[in-house]
């Protein structure tokens, strides 16, 4: 080996290697084209607090590292074997290393200070302006709004899945479980994620600057389909949020009569109300519909969808009912539009059916939900998810037509 | 007892056949003393073969680990993968961490442990000889047992970390995740054993003048390992049987419906797992501790420093474990206690990397292959380090954990840190255990690609994590991959591609055994001293004779060989060091005054006969009781055996001295 590339890797390892932390966060920081997830792209107070205490510290640690590897590039270039005598034969130099082992506690001692202030206010739960329940389950996240004055005033409870509505602008608390395993709820443009764990109650603040919706996923590893477990929280200026808070509390509406949807409906409550629940629904003898996932699933429940089409996706946020043009506006929308954008919910114009009908086709094939009906000994003949169920196309047609009016 | 006697003035008497006394007896039990054939590996004692087949073990299973992160780089090089099915893959990421920790990094280390400790220290073998074998056993059924669940209904799919409660039956309903608690239960009596016997050794068999910082940084290193694993291991251990209970006798530990709350688990899964951590990459800081001093013709800078830095990462390492729970609902308090503490051993941690190229300073620097993987260790180290700092910091970690950012860190770390050094390892030491070196030209080739393939690899997850993308899932989708420089499917395709690099510098590694050692190869047998080595395990024969030294050495510096071989003539300030011996001279003049006696261990039935009998008490827990009480009559069986077995071996054991042109491997060894 001749000393030139020895020294270019040197040097390039200054360049790409060090460096690419603190260039991927001065980057990724302008970018707008970056992921939705991105984690260096701030949209509300709490994770403008975390990229705060973040970037400088990435910053620093990117100048340790090109320091550092600038003597050891150095030292392999100065010090290689041009024939030189043996060295002394030194054991150390106690005052230098000393010196060495006081330098970095003082970097550290100075991270430190920060990262205990933000870690505290981070976990002030006193400025709460709105309470959004949520739990985790395979492979979902339910939403509920329990009656409150915040938020607006909520005078019913209102339960959601998938997408988590808030209003923009308002500190919001959530107060997270879980019904099955450890999911970790995660919308990195928001605030930094947090553990749902069953028996136990978390709460993470969450407050978006501006309207508009927010990536997230699961983060803690929960099992089969972890990887199809996403939620999105949309942020909706005080008058949408009004709006959207009403229009989940409108009374439910029966399909016309000799419609395909009022087929659908009685298709609905034979195939799917065991587990989902759509308020109000009432059978043919004028009873409620009551649905009892709890006899069906092993996490005990399933989503509700009574405004299924107000929500731009299904099956734990996975797959989208508008379609991608649809999409597209919706997540590019600037902020003042966003709220019309995203209450006119799925219209048939814009509503992607293919990932919906491949869905009530055969759940299990396009999401692994453990629901092979020869393996459940384990779950006392409970099911995991949604269960293959073996409908006709017509009654898919029927159950489309149905679904597309629950908004 | 393999006495070798040294020559006598009288010769020989004729052989009279010995009397049969009480303990000699044992017919078919006559001990095992066979020194060539497979019989002398398999109830071998010596430190030297059992450090040799850990180690062949050891890296079989990278291999086997590396094939595992093949398959989950090939299925995540594009959106929406169809190489494995979500179930296959989930069991891939978890065998391929368990496999990497529990069967190659900790094992790997064992086998340099095992090889160079006795040889370091001076001494002709470990305190307990039978333990030492019953270690290597126990690991080795222990990772068959646990690889045996491939064809078994599945692998373990809960991911390394295993959390309560989607490990228990109703989540994991497939024997993946009993394989995995019973064979990490086994692995890990290994590594207790294996502890208390190398801290016994360390501390109580160290040649005459060896004081504890006379003792070569390697074995430090290593005793301070020994030390985590006494104190981790249990930990573990009890885990595990909370585990197995769980899903196999009903118990209800972590069943939250029964008011168990299931961050027990991941407390004690992390007691242990941070303490791993450190178990993991001390050996290697021990490692490239020799290494840098040898190539770079200077003592290690700062002995005391890197001793007195891995005792307080020893210490410290214990007061971090919620560093890996910041997302998980601890609370504020506890997660700035641990915050901190977190940066508190990035101190220590920081002091060896000064050390190191403060070494280098001021050296005569020599770059063969195990130079390269040391340098290679401090660069990726330092970088794998430094993300670790960023993730100290709690608030921004709640962004980072759980991503592939946190992949990349502790790729850096463990592939950086641990496993360069382990490479290192074997370059520098392969002349001393195999007698030839391995080729330098293969082994840059080695490096380069390994060093080009692991930054391929691991460093696009830094992207990619800050990016948003999780770990753990067997897909990704477009929709969140973003546009930009920063995009999700680029730099997952890199990632991909790195591995391929890597792969290859793995195949040139084993290109370079196979033309090393092939039948017919023309390389010549390794000089005594072919690095101007500094340490005891270099003053003997390559490899070394079964008893490692003629005469027990005495040692009066740190680095003795280098004083034994270097004088310095120089005055005052200044140093001119003049080469007084070659090795090749000293090792003949330790010939000439070989020890008159000496006693090596004897092997032994019963320590892979008692190893033996713990898969099958495993596969009783998991199938049936009766082979729990097969296994376990095994195991009593030997215990006895063990125990009743003399302490060396019976005259009668050996075979009589052949008659000229026969030959037994069993005769007792006559000078």
């Amino acid at each position: 080996m001749t000393a030139t590339p020895r020294r270019r890797w040197s040097r390039a390892a200054l360049a790409r290697r060090t460096g690419l932390v603190a260039a991927v966060g001065l980057l990724a920081a302008g970018c707008a084209q970056n992921a939705p997830q991105d984690t260096w792209d701030p949209a509300g107070e709490n994770a403008q607090k975390i990229h705060d205490l973040q970037w400088p510290v990435f910053t620093v640690a990117g100048i340790v590292g090109v320091i550092v590897l600038s003597v050891v590039g150095f030292a392999i270039w100065k010090f290689r074997d041009r024939g030189q005598p043996i060295p002394e034969q030194t054991h150390g130099k106690p005052k230098l290393e000393i010196a060495l082992t006081i330098l970095p506690a003082l970097i550290l001692i100075g991270v430190a200070i920060p990262t205990v202030g933000t870690l505290m206010a981070l976990n002030e739960t006193d400025d709460t302006e709105c309470i959004v329940n949520v739990t985790g389950q395979q492979w979902w996240w339910e939403f509920d709004y329990p009656v409150q004055d915040g938020c607006g005033g909520i005078d019913e409870p209102i339960i959601t899945s998938g997408q988590m509505v808030i209003p923009a602008d308002t500190n919001v608390l959530i107060r997270g479980t879980s019904r099955d395993v450890i999911h970790s709820f995660w919308i990195p443009r928001l605030n930094g994620k947090r553990d749902m764990v069953p028996g136990r109650v978390h709460t993470l603040r969450m407050q978006a600057n501006e309207p508009g919706i927010y990536a997230g996923q699961c983060a803690e590893f929960c099992g089969l389909s972890h990887a199809n477990m996403r939620m999105e929280v949309a942020a909706l200026n005080d008058a949408d949020f009004e709006a959207w808070k009403a229009n989940q509390l409108e009374d439910y509406e029966s399909p016309a009569e000799g419609t395909l949807a009022a087929e659908g409906e009685q298709t609905f409550i034979t195939n799917c109300a065991r587990c989902h629940q759509v308020d109000g629904l009432r059978d043919s003898d004028g009873q409620l519909v009551v649905s009892r996932p709890d006899n069906q699933v092993f996490s005990g429940a399933a989503p509700n969808l009574t405004n299924l089409m107000t929500r731009n996706t299904f099956a734990g946020a996975t797959w989208d009912l508008i379609t991608q043009e649809r999409r597209d506006q919706v997540w590019e929308a600037d902020p003042d539009e966003f709220g019309d954008l995203y209450l006119a919910g799925v219209e048939d114009e814009w509503f992607n059916e293919v990932d919906l009908r491949e869905w009530l086709r055969n759940s299990p094939a396009k999401k692994p939900m453990y629901a092979d009906p020869t393996r459940l000994e384990e779950t006392d003949g409970l099911v995991r998810g949604m269960p293959y169920l073996a409908l006709s196309e017509a009654q898919i047609d029927q159950l489309l037509a149905y679904l597309l009016e629950r908004k | 007892m393999a006495i070798i006697e040294r020559p006598t003035d009288t010769a020989p008497a004729v052989y009279e056949p010995p009397p049969v006394t009480a303990t000699s007896s044992y017919g078919y039990l006559r001990r095992p003393v066979e020194t060539t054939g497979w019989r002398s590996w398999a109830f071998t004692v010596d430190h030297k073969k059992i450090g040799i087949m850990y180690g062949v073990t050891a890296m079989f299973f990278f291999i086997v680990g590396g094939l595992e992160a093949g398959l989950i780089r090939w299925q995540l090089a594009g959106p929406d993968g169809t190489i494995l099915s979500a179930d296959k893959y989930n069991q891939m990421f978890t065998m391929h961490a368990t496999t990497m920790v529990f069967l190659f990094v900790m094992p790997m280390a064992a086998a340099f442990a095992n090889y160079m400790i006795p040889l370091q220290i001076g001494a002709r073998d470990v305190a307990f000889p039978r333990l030492n074998a019953l270690s290597f056993w126990v690991f080795l059924f222990g990772g068959i047992f646990l690889n045996t669940s491939w064809i078994l209904g599945g692998g373990a799919d809960g991911g390394w970390f295993m959390y309560a409660p989607n490990s228990d039956t109703p989540f994991s309903p497939s024997n993946g995740v009993d394989f995995w608690a019973l064979g990490l239960q086994i692995t890990g009596i290994a590594s207790l054993v294996g502890a208390v016997n190398l801290i016994v050794t360390c501390l109580n068999m160290r040649a005459p003048g060896m004081s504890l910082m006379r003792m070569p940084i390697f074995t430090w290193m290593a005793m301070v390992v020994q030390f985590l694993l006494l104190f981790a291991m249990p930990v573990i251990t009890v885990a595990l049987f909370l585990l197995i209970f769980q899903r196999n006798y009903d118990a209800t530990f972590f069943s939250v419906a029964e008011g168990a709350d299931p961050l027990l688990w991941q407390h004690l899964f992390w007691i242990f797992g941070h303490p791993e951590v450190y178990i993991i990459v001390l050996p290697s800081f021990g490692i490239i501790s020799e290494v840098l001093p040898v190539f770079s013709k200077k003592p290690l800078f700062g002995y005391p420093f890197v001793v007195f830095s891995g005792a307080a990462i020893g210490f410290v390492g214990w007061g971090v474990w919620a560093h890996h729970m910041f997302a998980s609902g601890l609370g504020p308090v506890s997660v700035a206690v641990f915050s901190v503490a977190t940066m508190a051993i990035a101190v220590p941690t920081g002091v060896k990397i000064i050390n190191w190229t403060l070494t280098m300073w001021g050296g005569k620097l020599a770059f063969t292959t195990a130079m390269l993987f040391a340098v290679g260790l401090i660069v990726q180290f330092t970088l794998g380090g430094l993300s670790g700092v960023t993730h100290s910091v709690a608030p921004s970690d709640t962004q980072q954990t759980d991503t592939y950012y946190i992949v990349a860190h502790f790729h850096y770390v463990i592939f950086g840190g641990a496993v360069l050094g382990l490479f290192a390892g074997m370059y520098y030491w392969w002349p001393k255990v195999f007698g030839k070196a391995l080729s330098e030209k293969w082994g840059k080739w080695n490096f380069w690609w390994m060093i080009v393939g692991m930054n391929l690899t691991f460093g696009p997850m830094h992207i990619i994590g800050l990016q948003g993308q999780p770990r753990r899932m067997y897909v990704w989708t477009e929709a969140r991959a973003g546009e930009g420089f920063f995009n999700l499917g680029f730099w997952n395709l890199v990632a991909s591609i790195g591995t391929v690099v890597l792969a290859i510098g793995v195949l040139f590694w084993m290109i370079n055994v196979w033309v090393t050692h092939r039948p017919g190869s023309k390389i010549p047998p390794a000089p005594l001293d072919p690095w101007d080595a500094r340490s005891l395990e270099w003053m003997t024969t390559s490899p070394p004779k079964p008893h490692n030294f003629d005469r027990t050495p005495t040692v009066h510096a740190l680095d003795e060989v280098f004083h034994r071989k270097y004088e310095d003539v120089g005055e005052g300030d200044q140093h001119d060091y003049v080469q007084r011996a070659t090795l090749e001279e000293i090792v003949a003049e330790e010939e000439r005054n070989a020890d008159a006696h000496i006693h090596l261990p004897a092997p032994s039935y019963w320590p892979i006969v008692l190893a033996f009998s713990l898969p099958i008490i495993a596969y009783g827990v998991i199938y049936t009781s009766w082979l729990i009480a097969a296994g376990a009559a095994i195991a009593i069986a030997a215990m006895f055996g063990w125990a009743l077995e003399p302490a060396d071996a019976e005259e009668t054991d050996f075979d009589p001295p052949a008659e000229p042109g026969e030959s037994t491997s069993k005769e007792l060894a006559n000078v």
